[in-house]
């Protein structure tokens, strides 16, 4: 690579990128654990699942990080047995969406601390330059 | 600009080397033994070096302005032009000086 | 050879840590690629070595500033762990080795700063 720090700003910038897109997704996911369908036996909100994928990005070089696509989980929905609920099918069972929060809260987690890492490899690579160019500076 | 200023310093360096007559006789004398460079012939190479340096210098820049290199190239230019300056710098210092004491003798 | 060679192999361990930290960086984005393997750059002192070895033969009157020495490919590490979706990468691990190198790093800047003033004061008359 030609210049090796400036490229790991562009790879760790495509990594925060990436954990950006996948922190929404897994807000939305939170944010519809409960979401049923409105009417009888319909489908409920499915839980949605990001793909990281290693790119090469083509105008200069860099082997960089992306989402390669915003999938669905196909686990099937949970069940409730709870016949006055508008969702409810002609047994009286309500499909759930298949979203558990505390796979989702860790998965936040573990997303805010990818996005830490990759933000203090990008300040590192800034201060190396920054203390290259500090020798041509003083007497 | 200024690096064609001291461009044209280093330049006269060299004409006084290859002009004075100090640096003639030196180089006679020194012939006469190892085929070793003269006093002339030190001050046109560090001068050249000189030259070379911060041309590279002035390259490297340019080459960073469009992208091409690296911050560390670009020092390590800098870097070395300073140091081969400084050199062609103090070399034509002690060349001024042995001139001037060897004139003052003549007297 | 003295200071000279200094710059030389200062440099060429600037470059070397630079292509480390670009190698985690890869590995830091990569963290949660499925099928990613850690990866690291062959250790500095080897090929320091090869290039000891390469400045005895050639003539000493031959001063270069710009650095040939390139690290030759990169190498799949042990990782500490295994994650199950095959990827390696381990946050902490890579934390540590970028701190290994920031500090090197630093050291590297701080040698060449004080040899190029050394240098210059020597050199004034």
């Amino acid at each position: 690579m030609i210049d090796p720090l400036q490229a790991s700003v562009q790879i760790a910038s495509s990594g925060l990128e990436a954990q950006s897109t996948r922190l929404r997704v897994v807000s939305e996911n939170l944010a519809n654990a409960n979401s049923t369908g409105r009417t009888p036996g319909a489908e409920p909100y499915r839980r949605k699942t990001t793909t990281f994928t290693a790119e090469m990005d083509r105008a200069s070089g860099v082997p960089v990080v992306k989402i390669k696509d915003i999938g669905v989980d196909r686990a099937p929905f949970r069940v409730d047995y709870e016949p006055t609920h508008p969702a409810a099918d002609q047994d009286g069972y309500v499909k759930l969406p298949n979203v558990n929060s505390l796979i989702e809260m860790a998965d936040m987690r573990e997303t805010n601390r990818s996005y830490e890492a990759n933000l203090q490899v990008i300040k590192q690579a800034r201060s190396m330059v920054t203390m290259t160019i500090d020798l041509l500076r003083g007497a | 600009m200024m690096l064609e200023a001291v461009s044209s310093i280093l330049k006269g360096v060299g004409d006084i080397a290859r002009s004075s007559d100090v640096a003639k006789s030196s180089s006679a004398v020194a012939q006469t033994g190892q085929p070793t460079l003269g006093f002339g012939g030190v001050l046109e190479q560090v001068a050249s070096d000189a030259i070379g340096t911060l041309k590279a210098g002035e390259a490297a820049s340019i080459s960073y302005i469009q992208g091409k290199v690296s911050a560390q190239s670009v020092v390590e230019a800098m870097m070395s032009a300073e140091q081969t300056l400084q050199m062609a710098v103090a070399v034509r210092d002690k060349v001024v000086q042995a001139y001037q004491e060897v004139s003052r003798m003549a007297i | 050879m003295g200071p000279v060679y200094l710059f030389d192999v200062a440099s060429s361990h600037a470059r070397w840590l630079s292509l480390r930290q670009a190698t985690i960086a890869s590995n830091v984005a990569n963290a949660n690629t499925p099928g990613y393997r850690a990866q690291d750059i062959e250790p500095f002192d080897k090929l320091l070595d090869t290039k000891v070895v390469a400045l005895a033969v050639t003539s000493p009157k031959h001063l270069t500033t710009e650095t040939s020495l390139r690290p030759q490919g990169t190498r799949k590490e042990d990782s500490w762990e295994v994650v199950h979706s095959g990827n390696s990468v381990n946050l902490e691990q890579e934390m540590l080795k970028a701190g290994d190198i920031n500090r090197d790093y630093s050291l590297n800047t701080a040698i060449i700063k004080s040899f190029h003033r050394m240098f210059m004061s020597s050199v004034k008359s």
